[in-house]
């Protein structure tokens, strides 16, 4: 690795660093001021206990006040406060909990999509205009334009009402399987359409017809010329794909009750729990910056022509 | 290069692939490991059952829920406790103490009772339970320092007032008040009313009245993790995953172990309905205490025995903002005179919805229409209904005639009203001059179709009412701080007395949505309140809401004499009623599914439900 791209990536990293400041700023001042307070319910408590509360949590002082204490605490102490909501539990813990079911639940469905899709494309695509070829894109067509919702619903209602193959309780370790499922078939379908047409352009680029003349055989050609090179936009998307799988999962994670940090969050904002949502949106941005820096980085290493800058 | 890519490509499928496989494999194991779980304890029993999502908090002080309040009941030993008697009555009796012993009326009118703790009654950990747990727990509830949502539970004990006395500033002026409960010795507790509370053995079967030791409770987090979380009741918690599943299993130490017949229960943790039904009709969950709206209909024909209504204490409402101008645009009412025409206005208003199609239509869970706003459920001293009592009509119970045949009366009496305000146009039927309004109700869509069928009644006569959702929070921000004309409203009884209605709407309560006494009301001088009747020297005409209403239910509150008392919250109710500003919709039902092998299973009025009792049949 040269100092030019070593200086690249430490710019990089600065950058990030910079982005989850400026998400942590916006979330901060913006969740303050939302209408609402996390101590407000149906049967209301009175102001001086209210007061009470806000003193207790730190509520009661002046917004950047509260924003430097914040910043101070995460930097110094890797402490993101209590759960306003959840009484008795540590954001930190909340995110721990949640984060390691959703990222098995993201990361199996995320190369699962990725091994699937690479190989269907790359079928289709040395099947152009077949029957073969023909199915695949029916497929994945469909695949692609229904929502997770109603995926999910279909699944849950086959698979776990019907036949009763698998639970449709998402905290049970089987009961992720019907999850992983209904994640994994929209980027599958996704990689799988990418691979097709990308792989296509590269079967019809003069370095392959020269290999071919030169005599090389079918399966070099495939998989040390065409697949490889193919596979470029298919990093790019991966990247953020992983981010979005893992985050994102949020309704899929509603359908089969998976306890992951997609509801979490939502919660917390329905709740207004202040620190939870921060700490939620900390951790979902960085994850997001993170998976765009590794894939700028894996370009690179895929595609030489590509330059850090 | 080509080798690498081959092998990095060659690595993420088998990677996946092994991931795919990791999930059943690990099932596969978790499974083996169950069934000889099952093989080593054959009488074990268990049931698993789906309330609600993660409580927000077990700790019994701190918790205002429903799902957390049942969970609480197994966990927890009070001094009282729900349960059936051979009828199948619902009753409440001695739990951990000897006997629910009847009061001693002191000289300044207080009430004073004196507990034994039952011999043998021991936390989760093998320690006793002393009274002086119990006087801890209590004041530990009811103090500032905690600030618990139903702190007020303790509103009936001595002291409870000083504790809670504020200055204008909302500073607490007595900080070393206690409540005034002491224990005698290791078994006795006394406690001090500040007068005779009917309730009072129904407030000891209550949560936040539930026993925590000191050394346990020090540690903030205690209610948040099985290790630490010390109990006296039938159940511990012998499992918890967070957001998932709550896992409660006998507690060997409870003192009544032998009468509890589940040895295991699963709480699973989860918010939707959907998901709850799928893993009932796959018989994973034998209990849900929540069902699609949409479904009901279709599962009350496909499951007539399992599908469940019972009753519930509680009014679906809606209330308008007194503060809010509604009034044409002409006219030329100010003040007084204003209010009291609007109070007419509202009340005629009220009298154009059909609560029938509402119950029937929308809600289709056995929902009951709501003449009065204190909710059916609630009982009068001889077992008669409330709500069957309020009103001065000898036709019909309640304010309105709610029922199917009185809706063209109704509707016709309240044109007549609003033709003495508004502009009527006889050819179309329709008033043109009554100011738009909005009707504001939070995001859900069972508060949508009835705002809907809200808007589509008063378009009937002309009125324009838009409707504005607003997501949870907001809402109840933008309610409470009077930010509406008309908003959707509900509330759910604590308990078994109809004050717990009555007392949201003095002018200083926080529940206090209308905004009575409030703004531009405060100053409004035309309630009138006479209690000579009663034997009180009180009698105020034209006065302000502060000056009879508040006054009325501070009497409520110190009055010993039950008779009386139920009559003045008939008077506090009527004054209520005379605003127009609450328009009661219907009584709501509890509804859930229940699987038709569980026996022993019963729930409360409050919607608690009690599985320690359950058998599955075979």
């Amino acid at each position: 690795m040269n100092t030019k791209t070593m200086f690249y990536i430490l710019k990089r990293i600065l950058l990030a660093l910079l982005t989850v400041w400026v998400v942590i700023t916006i979330t901060f001042f913006v969740t303050r001021l939302v209408p609402g307070g996390p101590f407000l319910g149906e049967k209301a408590i009175s102001p001086a206990a209210m007061k009470a509360l806000e003193a207790k949590y730190g509520l009661d002082k002046p917004v950047f006040e509260q924003y430097t204490t914040y910043l101070k605490d995460i930097v110094t102490e890797f402490d993101f406060g209590p759960s306003l909501k959840q009484r008795g539990r540590d954001v930190i813990d909340v995110i721990k909990d949640g984060m390691a079911i959703s990222a098995e639940l993201g990361l199996t469905a995320a190369f699962a999509a990725l091994a699937v899709g690479i190989v269907f494309g790359a079928i289709a695509a040395l099947n152009r205009n077949k029957f073969v070829d023909r199915v695949i894109m029916v497929i994945t067509t469909a695949f692609v334009s229904m929502p997770s919702f109603i995926m999910g619903s279909l699944l849950l209602l086959v698979f776990a009402v019907k036949l009763q193959f698998f639970p449709a309780n998402g905290s049970t370790a089987d009961g992720l399987v019907l999850p992983i499922i209904t994640l994994a078939l929209y980027p599958m379908a996704y990689i799988t359409r990418l691979t097709r047409s990308s792989m296509l352009e590269v079967l019809g680029q003069d370095y392959i017809r020269t290999a071919k003349a030169k005599g090389v055989s079918k399966a070099k050609i495939i998989f040390g010329h065409a697949l490889k090179n193919s596979l470029i936009p298919v990093i790019t998307y991966f990247g953020p794909m992983l981010a979005y799988i893992v985050t994102g999962s949020l309704v899929v994670e509603k359908i089969f009750a998976v306890p992951g940090i997609g509801r979490a969050f939502v919660n917390s904002i329905t709740g207004r729990d202040y620190p939870l949502i921060m700490g939620t949106t900390i951790v979902l941005a960085t994850l997001i910056v993170v998976m765009n820096l590794v894939s700028d980085i894996l370009y690179k290493v895929v595609d030489p022509r590509i330059k850090f800058e | 290069m080509k080798k690498f890519l081959a092998l990095l490509l060659a690595g993420i499928m088998l990677l996946s692939f092994a991931a795919c496989d990791k999930a059943p494999a690990d099932n596969d194991d978790g499974d083996e490991s169950k069934n000889e779980e099952v093989v080593d304890e054959a009488k074990e029993t268990s049931m698993a059952v789906c309330l609600a999502s993660e409580p927000d908090t077990i700790d019994p002080a701190l918790n205002s829920a429903v799902d957390g309040a049942t969970m609480v009941s197994h966990l927890f030993s009070g001094l009282a406790k729900w349960a059936q008697d051979k009828d199948g009555n619902l009753v409440i009796v001695a739990d951990a103490a000897e006997e629910l012993v009847e009061g001693v009326v002191n000289d300044d009118g207080t009430v004073t009772y004196t507990y034994t703790i039952k011999d043998g009654v021991k936390w989760s950990d093998g320690k006793a339970v002393t009274a002086a747990d119990y006087v801890f727990a209590w004041q530990r509830a009811a103090s500032t320092a905690l600030g618990a949502d139903y702190g007020y539970m303790f509103e009936v004990v001595d002291g409870y007032a000083d504790i809670w006395e504020t200055d204008d500033e909302d500073n607490f002026v007595n900080p070393d008040a206690k409540l005034n409960c002491k224990a005698v010795d290791e078994k006795t507790i006394e406690v001090t009313l500040a007068n005779a509370v009917s309730y009072w053995n129904e407030l000891l079967a209550f949560p936040t009245y539930f026993p925590v030791r000191e050394d346990v409770v020090a540690n903030e987090n205690w209610a948040a993790d099985a290790s630490t979380y010390v109990c006296n009741g039938a159940y511990k918690i012998a499992e918890w995953e967070h957001n998932s599943v709550i896992v409660l299993e006998k507690n060997e130490n409870y003192h009544d172990a032998d009468a509890v017949k589940m040895d295991v229960i699963e709480f699973y943790l989860s918010d939707d309905s959907n998901n709850m039904l799928a893993n009932f009709e796959n018989g994973a969950w034998l209990l849900i205490d929540d069902v699609p709206t949409n479904e009901i209909a279709n599962l009350k024909e496909t499951y007539p025995e399992e599908f469940v209504v019972a009753g519930q204490i509680g009014t679906y409402y809606v209330n308008w903002n007194v503060n809010q101008n509604i009034l044409p645009a002409t006219s030329t009412l100010t003040g007084v005179e204003a209010e009291e025409a609007m109070a007419e206005i509202r009340s005629a208003i009220g009298l154009l919805y059909d609560r029938n199609y509402i119950v029937e239509e929308i809600g289709q869970a056995g929902q009951v229409p709501a003449p009065a706003f204190v909710a059916m459920g609630m009982t009068n001293p001889d077992g008669t209904e409330f709500y069957k009592t309020s009103g001065n009509s000898e036709e019909f119970d309640g304010y309105y005639d709610v029922s199917k045949e009185a809706i063209e009366d109704n509707f016709n009496a309240a044109v007549d009203v609003l033709k003495k305000y508004y502009t009527y146009d006889e050819a179309s039927g329709k008033f043109t001059d009554f100011p738009t309004i909005t009707y504001l109700y939070n995001t859900s869509d069972a508060h949508k179709l009835i705002g809907e069928y809200l808007q589509s009644a008063l378009a009937a006569v002309g009125i324009n009412m838009q409707l504005e959702n607003q997501e949870w929070a907001t809402f109840l921000n933008t309610r409470k701080d009077g930010g509406y004309t008309v908003a959707r409203n509900g509330w759910l009884a604590d308990y078994n007395d109809p004050i717990c209605f009555l007392d949201m709407w003095t002018s200083v309560s926080g529940n206090n949505d209308v905004q009575y006494g409030k703004g531009a009301h405060k100053d409004l001088a035309m309630y009138d309140l006479d209690l000579t009747a009663q034997g009180y020297d009180i009698k105020v005409e034209d006065g302000t809401w502060a000056e009879t209403y508040d006054v009325l239910i501070a009497e409520i509150k110190a009055c010993t004499d039950t008779e009386t008392r139920y009559e003045l919250m008939h008077i506090a109710e009527d004054m209520l009623m005379a605003t127009g500003a609450i328009t009661p919709l219907y009584y709501y039902t509890d509804i859930y599914m229940v699987d038709d092998s569980v026996q022993g299973f019963f729930s409360n009025p409050l919607g608690y439900k009690y599985f320690m009792y359950c058998e599955i049949a075979e």
